[in-house]
């Protein structure tokens, strides 16, 4: 693991990110923009895990725990933004982002 | 301590409410005629005791007042505080004016049941004419400046009202306000008067005393003036003193509503327009000469303003064919005289004259009224031979013009003549008099040849000139009870003079420094004979050109036309301040009103439409697409980070470069 140098894994987690904003500018769907938002997140909790790694023990272990609790947190998100995705395709009979314009004044 | 002075101005004011609330049912008390007379007597039964309590002790006065609001402070311009108080002074001067405004008040509201019988709004007038007593009262009782300036306002309001009584006359209208506004820049001037004592007196030495015990007139504390001492201040107060008189005694140049106010009827023309509220310019002048004092300048315009007027006035009454405007201009002439007495340092003088002509002018004008009561027109060219159908009148007329021109023994002799006396022997010391002086002088002569003029027309000849007039005859006893009272006052008030009770005027009352004028002036007898001679050839001329039912008038090319018509049109001063109203003042209105609506307004839009466009801009950030939301989140969260790298050295500086 130490091996390769921590930058590999960063520009890893770096081109996750940029996918996942990507996704979330440009997805008309609204699951899958969801699903960019996770990515986004998953590239942030990459991140913890490798500086976590290569710091070394025992203040490496935070980036392990760290990566738990943001898991945890991106599930409860997505749970909300599910939520969100039901209650706008009841009302609107579509999931399509495009479609909703009428946050504005 | 309950003054009996305060029932003098409480009686009519209870008449006021009582007509006021409830006269249109008293159809048989004349619609609350005879509650208003009753007041007016009961107020005279008692000013008569309080004057003669007052007068009979010499160097006496009473001031009881009530403080209804007091402000502790010490912060300049009234470092003792300030009190504000409402109060009754009884002193000889207000004494003798409290006389005056009810006897004459009296006669005016008895003549007027007979008078006004036939007109209709008789409550309105009942009660308003009883809220004038009530207010002339209380001018003359009141006993500090502000309690004087509010109570004068209420006198000029009162004007308004009762000249403006046949509202449904145009002209009526337009002269009730005319003489509101007049008098309105002298009342203006007058209150920064006011301002100017109050905050030059409160910060002299002293002075702080007088605010705190509520600007009394009688206080021990008033600052008063030096007889030398002349700051520029100072005399500029003295001068609004002189703009608020001259307003209300119609002195030039604010005396051109007092004959256009004739539009009332005759007994508001007596009772306000001659005896009363026209006299408490005077009473100022005098008040304030006595308690305040004014600066040397300040008498010289006096005396100019006061002995210009007496001409002026004189000049205007030989042309007039209307008999009320024949004694409402001789009212302003009188009136000059008083003004020139007070301001030559004579002001007991200048009172006395106030006290006789009161009598005499309200006798002439109810006499004039009952003429007019008689042959329903104030037109002197039409009348004629009155005298062999109504005596008492007549012989009204007669004995109210004889003392007017100074005849001797009537009252107007004694006064007129200790008028001009005092003057002569003040323009020894004052050269500047002079002029004025023998304006004055001059003023005699056309006296007694306008309202002989005015008597000759009117009375004598065989019958009247214009034959449509109706058959007249003498009214009632209320209007001839009045006639006789007043002819009794106007022969015989003169020779009040000799009695002790005028010695009161002249006393020192002690713990005030009034400034009293010497003595009752001069009786000059070569004067007095020279002003006789002028009235006496006066009323000659008079009688060489209108006696006997003649009517003299100038051919139609003679080169006088042009004087009549000058002075018929009352030297066009009228069409002066109107040009001056439409051309300047109208004109800097209209560029003010562009300044205000385009430039300063403008502005202020211009900011609204500015703001409305930028947020209208604003605005459109909100396109309701998510996406351009989500765009915003990241670009602020890109910018916040490169904001934290460019940042980063300061940070860890700041951290303790870890």
């Amino acid at each position: 693991m130490t091996s390769l140098p921590p930058v590999d894994f960063l520009a890893l987690s770096g081109a996750l990110l940029a996918i996942g904003i990507f996704g979330i500018l440009t997805r008309r769907n609204f699951i899958l923009l969801l699903i960019s938002v996770e990515i986004a997140i998953n590239a942030a909790i990459l991140n913890f895990v490798v500086f976590g790694a290569y710091a070394g023990t025992p203040a490496g272990v935070s980036g392990q725990a760290a990566a738990i609790v943001l898991i945890g947190l991106a599930a409860t998100e997505v749970a909300v933004g599910l939520a969100i995705v039901l209650a706008l395709n009841r009302a609107r009979g579509s999931i399509n982002v495009a479609e909703a314009t009428q946050l504005k004044l | 301590m309950f003054p009996l002075a305060v029932l003098v101005p409480l009686a009519p004011a209870l008449a006021f409410i009582v007509i006021g609330l409830g006269g249109e049912r008293l159809k048989r008390l004349e619609s609350g005629g005879w509650i208003a007379v009753a007041a007016a007597f009961v107020a005279l039964a008692v000013s008569l005791l309080v004057a003669w309590a007052e007068l009979a002790t010499p160097g006496h006065f009473s001031d009881s007042s009530y403080t209804w609001l007091s402000i502790r402070t010490t912060a300049a311009p009234f470092p003792s505080g300030l009190s504000l108080v409402m109060g009754v002074l009884v002193d000889p001067i207000s004494a003798l004016m409290l006389i005056v405004v009810n006897v004459v008040g009296a006669m005016v509201m008895l003549y007027s049941i007979g008078y006004m019988h036939h007109d209709k709004g008789l409550p309105r007038y009942y009660a308003e004419l009883s809220l004038f007593l009530t207010a002339m009262n209380g001018l003359v009782l009141s006993d500090n400046l502000l309690e004087f300036f509010l109570f004068w306002e209420l006198v000029g309001v009162c004007s308004y009202f009762l000249i403006g009584f046949y509202y449904e006359r145009p002209s009526a209208a337009s002269a009730a306000k005319e003489a509101f506004l007049v008098t309105r820049v002298g009342d203006v001037l007058f209150l920064l008067g006011i301002f100017i004592y109050f905050a030059t007196f409160a910060t002299s030495g002293g002075g702080a005393g007088w605010a705190a015990s509520g600007f009394k007139f009688a206080s021990g504390s008033v600052p008063f003036l030096p007889p030398h001492a002349s700051t520029p201040l100072l005399t500029v107060a003295g001068l609004m003193m002189l703009a608020g008189a001259a307003g209300k005694s119609a002195q030039f140049p604010l005396d051109v509503w007092l004959p256009d106010a004739m539009e009332g009827p005759t007994t508001v023309s007596a009772l306000i327009h001659a005896a009363t509220m026209v006299a408490a310019g005077v009473y100022l002048l005098v008040v304030v000469s006595v308690f305040i004092g004014f600066t040397p300048d300040d008498q010289l315009a006096i005396v100019a303003v006061g002995g210009f007027t007496t001409f002026w006035a004189a000049t205007m009454a030989v042309v007039q064919t209307d008999i009320k405007r024949v004694v409402a201009f001789s009212t302003v002439s009188q009136l000059g005289y008083m003004v020139l007495a007070v301001g030559a340092g004579f002001s007991m003088v200048g009172l006395y004259h106030l006290f006789t002509h009161a009598f005499f002018k309200a006798l002439l004008f109810l006499a004039a009224g009952s003429v007019i009561h008689a042959v329903g027109t104030q037109d002197l060219l039409k009348m004629g031979g009155l005298k062999k159908q109504m005596p008492v009148t007549r012989w009204a007329f007669i004995i109210g013009g004889l003392s007017l021109a100074g005849f001797p023994l009537f009252s107007g002799f004694f006064s007129k003549d200790d008028i001009l006396g005092s003057v002569v022997t003040a323009a020894q010391s004052h050269p500047m008099y002079w002029p004025f002086v023998a304006l004055a002088f001059a003023g005699t002569f056309l006296t007694g040849y306008y309202i002989f003029r005015a008597y000759f027309l009117a009375f004598e000849g065989d019958q009247p000139r214009d034959s449509s007039l109706p058959h007249a005859h003498e009214g009632p006893w209320v209007m001839q009870l009045p006639l006789i009272v007043l002819s009794g006052l106007a022969l015989l008030a003169g020779y009040l003079i000799f009695s002790p009770a005028f010695d009161s005027l002249f006393i020192q009352i002690p713990g005030t420094a009034l400034h009293l004028p010497p003595t009752y002036g001069t009786f000059d007898l070569e004067l007095s004979a020279l002003s006789v001679a002028l009235g006496l050839s006066g009323i000659g001329v008079a009688y060489a050109l209108w006696g006997n039912g003649r009517v003299f008038t100038w051919a139609a090319d003679s080169p006088v036309q042009p004087l009549r018509t000058l002075l018929l049109q009352r030297y066009y001063v009228k069409h002066g301040v109107d040009w001056l109203g439409r051309r300047v003042i109208y004109t800097g209105a209209r560029a003010a009103d562009f300044v205000e609506r385009f430039i300063i307004d403008g502005t202020i839009h211009g900011f609204e439409r500015s703001f409305a466009a930028l947020s209208d801009r604003m605005r459109r950030v909100q396109t309701g697409v998510v996406s351009d939301y989500a765009a915003y989140v990241v670009a602020g969260v890109v910018g916040l980070l490169v904001l934290l790298m460019y940042l980063a050295p300061w940070i860890v500086a700041a951290l303790g470069g870890s």
